[in-house]
């Protein structure tokens, strides 16, 4: 905020101070865009990485120095991986599940952390307490028993027991609550004294407060749905119920020898990701506008 | 406030996330407490009829174990060396680009990449950039083929024949921890960077305009208005950076490999779900229990004093 | 004399109750009926596979068309254990799965796998669609015609009985840059003592290579222990036995090769060991131990002239007593699960029988795959005799290793399987890849050994 702020700020009296301050100023910019600059080259690093492997062959992915740019590059990777991994179906099942569970997940975390920020009952911070503890325990030694819950409920093979298992998130309750008691009081207590029901309240005036922070839970709901690989493999047995990461490692990425073709699953990976990634592109602009409609501002 | 009325209406708000909690985390949980106390549970076993007496063998087990106390070092100084750093780049990082303009729009796309970036490529990517492809590392009959990017950094200021073994044979304890920092560091940026953008987004600029008619320095701009602010957001990443580093265990495997440690030293950087996981792939669903019931307590007594402390720090 | 008689009867009663439950198994062999069954089948095969898959279970269905056979592929061999492992808690495994030696001692701690050894010996007849017959069991002439090594495999529990069939199987073999060999005289060595002579010799000549490289540790531990006669595990109590003098002295002598920089393992070398082999300039080495399935990554990319680089021999890998040459036997097995339908187990039964016992099947399965059929005559084949006439170190280097492989069909032999066994796999290698490195060989061979016995005991608590 400082560039901007100071520019803006700076007293149109003095001259004296603004030329040291300019400089100041001008020297405080290229260290703010270098450090940014830098660290974006460290963070996209591994992306680029994702690109260039899956246009390589795979004799020269497998080279003991790696090369940083590809040789030849193989489109064929792209087409290889669309076909093989029967992709069409993958992504559609994939797309269907990310998009219904992240609507019901964020329902009921919106219900839960407004509970928990707004709502005055007995226990709540035992309760919320204990929510913060099952996230302490690995998962993993969940999954034997959540295979039994689901077996015993007969929804082995159908998009419930892909959907409804994962539905509640500690996580994002927790970030939503946080979001939600940063929002000041008083206009939950001019809501009530205007009548404006908890709900009511809720929908039109916290939700939209929150916009940026549901956005991200958006985005990371989708992309649990679209890495998620364990599950869905053991509690779908037939090709129509498969998720894509189950395409990106079954049958058809292996070459000729039955070894992974990586750079054919690295394709893959990068086809998948790119519809996520325009998403994000897409709700930015919300993430960004979600202070300047707030309300709060001025 | 506190009426009966709003207290049914509270519940209402909850019951759904609660129902589907009591069965798929609390049933689970409840589970796992069960087979902790059965003595050499094995999901195995019972399913061949076995049975299992009621007992403190698996909590005895796994303290005795030899690598106990190695893996629970290792989970601590992880959590202790990941946390604050990761936490406090992603602040920089967040306060940086909420501070410029041209470009704004692109550096925040760029940091959300990691997100679309499938984790089979991360790993990947780090054990090549600091990998040493060669043999007889350390020996008189060294063969060298390739010091990875790091080294080849490293060598342009310390000349052409050093390098560093970070992760294969020959090297030490601090460059696995190193490249384990950096990793877990990297792994977690993104999250955090789009959590606390998030709540520098959500603070009122009037606070700011008030800093700059006093002029206050720009440092204190930052610890007095900004990080207050933030505070929540803060204590969210804090909280549940611990949480997960108290969790490591992919991101290990994904640069040593299922051996947990480079080659000539198996192991040296397992963590408690690493032993976890261990002991569930040999079906020992009663020990991993245990294990997981140790792990939860020490986690449990560190949030309890995250939270303890955020509630004295955090202003709401 | 009251009490004499009573034990008397007594062990009479115990003699009749075993011997009716002798018979009460053999019974339990039902002959398949012609019922509609399902049969789930778990494997890791990719497409070019399952390409020939598909064709044959059309020819089985011609024969049998009410059993239906559903396949999945699910990545490794260790993705289908994990799947496997958590069905059988619910009882929801497959009918017929891919497996090693090390999952089946692990489904059994469930009891969950199939012993076959009624079927393969059961001479109910069975009638098939187009109205010919043929028994349950195998014939003295289709048992005759597996190899015994890999057939043997079933038989490696402990408790005596069949578990598995043989599918299509593997070994390790020596790759030779046969090209460099031929220039500079050298001889393929046979035996260990060769072997070393043979990295001093190359180490003279390129003095910056490393002659040799090594792909799995473990499978090179637990290879010599069954060269040198030396023990490793048994699947009894007290399980494992590889803490010895005659194996600590070959981990010794491994490590003065590696000092002397003759060698190298995939995780030591920190890349495939492969790419040291084909590679063209810089490091290099001459010689390469690995999977017999993997030859195709032993070969040198093409150059620029279209030709490869240089020739690839392969070779058996060295033996400590050539008279009596061991080889690892590697490569999938299939194994049937039981179910409360009879008919289901009986349907699996027959097509496992049909995979492992169809001659033609076995051939083309091998050549797509690279892996070596699991029966004598499929060598006979003319498809695969002619496949195996083309083999050469170049384009058709396949061949040239199940033609080795093959050749040495005598040597096969596989480890004992337990609940631990693989336990003790990984730690066999992790003894190779802390002690080669080691300084200060002696105590590190005391810390590696005393480690890995206590990390088996504890995986066998």
């Amino acid at each position: 905020m400082t560039t901007i702020a100071e520019k803006k700020l700076a007293p149109s009296g003095s001259n004296k101070l603004s030329t040291s301050s300019r400089i100041r100023r001008t020297i405080m910019g290229i260290i703010t865009y270098a450090f940014l600059l830098l660290m974006a080259l460290i963070v996209i690093f591994p992306f680029y990485w994702m690109i260039i492997s899956s246009l390589k062959t795979l004799e020269e992915y497998k080279l003991n120095v790696p090369t940083f740019w590809p040789r030849l590059i193989q489109l064929k990777n792209y087409a290889d991986a669309f076909q093989a991994a029967n992709l069409g179906r993958l992504f559609l099942n994939t797309a269907y599940v990310g998009i219904v569970s992240t609507i019901l997940s964020l329902i009921i975390t919106i219900l839960t952390a407004f509970a928990f920020a707004r709502l005055e009952f007995k226990g709540k911070n035992a309760l919320f307490g204990f929510l913060l503890a099952t996230m302490m325990i690995p998962g993993e030694l969940f999954t034997i028993t959540n295979y039994q819950t689901v077996n015993a409920f007969n929804w082995m093979d159908t998009y419930t027991v892909l959907i409804v298992p994962f539905l509640v998130s500690v996580f994002y309750i927790y970030l939503l609550r946080q979001n939600f008691l940063q929002i000041p009081n008083e206009l939950y207590l001019a809501a009530k004294v205007d009548g404006t029901s908890d709900f009511k309240y809720l929908w039109k005036v916290m939700v939209p407060l929150a916009l940026p922070t549901l956005i991200s839970i958006t985005i990371l709901k989708m992309m649990g749905a679209w890495n998620s690989y364990v599950w869905p493999r053991l509690v779908t047995k037939s090709e129509d119920m498969r998720l894509i990461t189950n395409g990106l490692r079954g049958a058809s990425m292996k070459d000729a020898t039955g070894e992974t073709h990586f750079p054919m699953q690295m394709a893959a990976v990068t086809m998948v990701s790119f519809p996520l990634f325009m998403v994000f592109v897409f709700l930015r602009k919300y993430i960004m506008s979600g202070v300047s409609r707030s309300g709060i501002k001025g | 406030m506190v009426d009966s009325k709003h207290q049914w209406k509270a519940w209402l708000y909850l019951a759904p996330a609660l129902v589907l909690l009591l069965v798929f985390t609390v049933w689970p949980i409840i589970n796992t407490v069960r087979l902790a106390f059965l003595e050499g549970y094995s999901g195995m076993k019972a399913a061949g009829g076995a049975t299992f007496t009621f007992g403190l063998e698996n909590f005895e087990k796994v303290i005795t174990y030899k690598k106990f106390t190695l893996t629970l070092k290792n989970t601590l100084l992880l959590c202790v060396l990941t946390v604050p750093i990761s936490t406090f780049l992603a602040l920089l990082i967040a306060v940086a680009l909420n501070s410029i303009k041209p470009l704004q729009k692109t550096l925040q796309t760029i940091f959300f990449l990691p997100y679309v970036t499938n984790s089979i490529a991360i790993g990947m990517v780090f054990a090549a950039m600091f990998n040493v492809v060669g043999s007889a590392l350390g020996t008189p009959n060294e063969n060298l083929t390739s010091v990875g990017i790091v080294n080849n950094i490293l060598q342009i200021f310390t000349g052409k024949d050093h390098y560093v073994s970070w992760i294969n044979s020959n090297s030490p304890e601090w460059a696995n921890m190193f490249v384990m920092t950096v990793y877990i560091v990297w792994n977690a940026l993104p999250f955090k960077i789009l959590v606390l953008l998030g709540g520098l987004q959500a603070i009122n600029k009037q606070y700011y305009d008030a800093a700059k008619i006093d002029s206050t320095p720009r440092w204190r701009v930052f610890t007095r208005i900004t990080v207050p602010l933030l505070s929540p957001m803060l204590a969210y990443v804090i909280i549940t950076g611990f949480i997960g580093g108290f969790k490591e265990y992919t991101s290990i495997v994904g640069v040593f490999g299922d051996k947990m440690g480079p080659p000539d030293a198996p192991g040296r950087l397992n963590t408690m779900v690493g032993f976890i996981y261990d002991s569930l792939a040999q079906n020992r669903e009663g020990l991993a229990s245990a294990a997981a019931i140790i792990l939860f307590g020490i986690i449990l007594v560190v949030t309890f004093i995250n939270l303890w402390v955020s509630k004295k720090r955090v202003h709401y | 004399m009251m009490k004499k008689l009573l034990s008397t009867l007594l062990a009479l009663c115990l003699l009749l109750t075993s011997l009716g439950m002798v018979t009460a198994s053999a019974d339990d062999v039902v002959a398949y009926d012609g019922s509609e069954v399902t049969i789930t089948f778990y494997h890791t095969m990719g497409s070019n596979l399952t390409t020939v898959l598909d064709a044959y279970i059309a020819e089985f269905n011609l024969l049998y068309p009410n059993i239906h056979i559903q396949y999945s592929s699910l990545g490794g061999y260790d993705d289908v254990r994990d799947q496997i492992k958590t069905e059988i808690t619910v009882g929801g495994q497959p009918n017929i799965a891919y497996c090693y030696p090390d999952h089946v001692a692990m489904y059994n701690l469930a009891r969950a796998v199939q012993p076959l050894d009624a079927y393969i010996n059961s001479t109910a007849v069975v009638t098939r669609a187009d109205g010919s017959t043929e028994i349950m069991g195998l014939t003295a002439e289709q048992q005759a015609d597996f190899i015994e090594g890999y057939y043997n495999e079933g038989r490696q529990y402990g408790d005596g009985l069949m578990y598995t069939l043989p599918m299509s199987k593997s070994t390790e073999v020596l790759y030779y840059n046969k090209t460099f060999f031929e220039a500079n005289n050298i001889a393929v060595p046979t035996t260990w003592d060769e072997l070393e002579a043979v990295c001093a010799q190359i180490k003279a000549i390129d003095p910056t290579c490393i002659p040799l490289g090594y792909d799995s540790e473990a499978n090179w531990f637990i290879t010599m222990c069954e060269q040198l006669q030396s023990p490793y595990t048994v699947a009894e109590d007290p399980w494992f036995l590889f803490d010895n003098e005659t194996n600590r002295e070959f981990v010794r002598r491994f490590n003065s090769w590696y000092q002397q920089g003759y060698l190298t393992t995939q995780s030591l070398y920190g890349a495939y060991t492969s790419g040291l082999f084909v590679a063209s300039s810089g490091t290099r080495s001459y010689m390469s131990i690995g999977s017999s399935a993997g030859a195709t990554h032993q070969r040198p990319e093409k150059g620029a002239d279209g030709a490869y680089p240089f020739e690839v021999g392969i070779a058996t890998i060295p033996q400590a007593n050539p008279s009596n040459p061991k080889v690892i036997s590697q490569g999938p097995s299939l194994c049937i699960f039981k179910k409360a339908n009879p008919q289901e187990v009986a349907a699996s039964w027959l097509f496992v029988k049909y995979l492992t016992t169809t001659i033609e099947f076995q051939a083309e399965f091998s050549m797509a795959s690279g892996y070596v059929p699991v029966l004598k005559s499929v060598a006979e084949n003319e498809v695969y005799a002619e496949f195996l006439n083309g083999a050469d170190g170049g384009n058709f280097i396949a061949a040239l290793s199940a033609k080795v492989c093959l050749e040495q069909q005598d040597a096969y032999y596989t480890s004992p399987a337990f609940n631990g066994s693989s336990e003790a796999r990984q730690q066999a290698g992790n003894i190779i890849t802390i002690c080669l490195p080691a300084t200060d060989i002696e105590s590190a061979l005391d810390d590696a050994f005393s480690d890995a016995m206590d990390e088996c005991e504890f995986a066998v608590w």
